[in-house]
């Protein structure tokens, strides 16, 4: 297949990938707390992540250009396992894909900080999409290689978009929060905080 | 820089396509297993994961049930053979994987479906009785729930069945050529394969597997020699 005789071409495109999601995702820091996890630049002043991830009302996040910052808690659902906090502004916001569009065998990548190792691309494939256990809710199933330190960080398709939130390892597959679920709780958050 | 998406898309489409021909197979307790309609009416899946004494039904991509028997089993490979009428359901596009190389990317698929891509590592996994070249190692992960499944390439085409339970320590497909053999052999000798289940059913014993092995000495070829020592179960 064409696709696979031109092995050059897909390299620089997923290294391309890869940039762009560097820059999108955060570290975050708990006071208190010593693991790092990761986070989405889902606007240039509004970062999410997962709740287990962030505690408390006030964080610090790391950008790819090495600053630190401070973010302050808008809302957080302990339930969905989301939380959305606001930045100064810092001028970049990831692309959004639609999960609803996913396909199982698609292409994903997962970026984030797997052991503290920063910045860290993992890929596979789409392994299934639907809940983890019957009556739950709806997950990306990915066959991808997560750690902790991945929690809240971006999973995206072959085109950089960011299509789910890395947030648990269950079986050796990555569950990520679909991005669609994700824009509906940061749609409610904004909605209600302004 | 479309290229990437293309594959992504190719991969996709390839499980849509092959969702088609699988079934989940339920014929243990617990996690059903997968199979794949390797020819109408037969439908291929990891031997262990059919317990003897059991009904056995399969369920489509659709939902559907049908009822299944079993029509013979390889225990050496790792290889059931059920029979079912599935009505609507084609059977699977087996590739020629001759033209399988190592380092090629695939995907091992589960009913669902789900899946799981990687490369081929190793060609001629050759182990004791086996005859180098039934086998292909495979990098990737197979879940629960995968065995009996499918490998397919990336154009969609099935080039073996996966199983965990053909070696300890490797991940392993069986080649569709051998699995093609089986289930000609299926046609050629139904009523052979209708005693290996028999014997199942009473316990297949070591002493009927000599027998039957001295039975096919005669016109048999090297590769089905091999096999009659499978059902003895002396392998695992």
């Amino acid at each position: 297949m064409s696709a696979l005789l031109a092995v050059e071409e897909p390299i620089p495109h997923l290294a391309r990938i890869a940039d762009q999601l560097r820059q999108v995702t955060v570290e975050i820091r708990s006071q208190g707390g010593s693991g790092v996890g990761a986070g989405i630049l889902w606007a240039p002043d509004l970062v999410v992540t997962n709740a287990h991830v962030a505690r408390g009302s006030c964080v610090g996040v790391g950008l790819a250009d090495e600053r630190w910052i401070e973010a302050h808690l808008v809302v957080a659902d302990r339930r969905a396992d989301l939380a959305l906090f606001r930045i100064p502004r810092c001028g970049v916001a990831a692309a959004l894909g639609d999960s609803d569009t996913l396909r199982v065998g698609a292409l994903v990548v997962a970026l984030g900080h797997p052991l503290g190792l920063l910045r860290t691309l993992t890929a596979g494939v789409v392994h299934a999409l639907g809940p983890a256990r019957p009556g739950g809710r709806r997950f990306i199933h990915a066959d991808v290689r997560l750690a902790p330190g991945n929690s809240g960080g971006p999973l995206a398709d072959t085109a950089g978009q960011v299509v789910g939130m890395n947030t648990m390892i269950a079986g050796g597959l990555a569950l990520a929060i679909p991005i669609n679920d994700v824009g509906r709780f940061v749609a409610s958050a904004t909605a209600s905080t302004t | 820089m479309t290229t990437v998406m293309d594959l992504s898309n190719a991969l996709a489409g390839a499980v849509e396509r092959v969702s088609g021909w699988m079934f989940a197979v339920h014929g243990r307790p617990r996690v059903p297993s997968t199979g794949v309609q390797w020819r109408t009416g037969l439908v291929v899946t990891a031997n262990h994961t059919v317990e003897h004494d059991r009904e056995v039904t399969l369920t489509g991509h659709d939902g559907r049930s049908f009822a299944a028997s079993v029509a013979g089993r390889d225990p050496s490979l790792d290889i059931a053979v059920l029979r079912a009428v599935v009505d609507g359901v084609s059977a699977a596009d087996v590739a020629d994987d001759g033209d399988v190389r190592v380092g090629h990317l695939v995907m091992a698929l589960g009913a669902g479906p789900r899946a799981s891509a990687g490369i081929v590592s190793a060609l001629d996994v050759g182990r004791g009785r086996h005859a180098a070249g039934d086998l292909l190692a495979v990098d990737l992960t197979l879940y629960p729930g995968f065995s009996g499944g499918p490998l397919v390439d990336v154009r969609g085409r099935v080039i073996g069945i996966t199983t965990s339970g053909a070696s300890r320590h490797l991940q392993c497909a069986i080649r569709a050529t051998a699995v093609t053999r089986l289930v000609e052999a299926d046609h050629r000798r139904r009523d052979r394969l209708d005693r290996w289940a028999c014997d199942h059913r009473a316990g297949g014993s070591r002493g009927g597997a000599s027998a039957r092995s001295g039975r096919r000495g005669g016109h048999d070829d090297h590769s089905s020699r091999r096999r009659a020592a499978g059902p003895s179960g002396d392998r695992r």
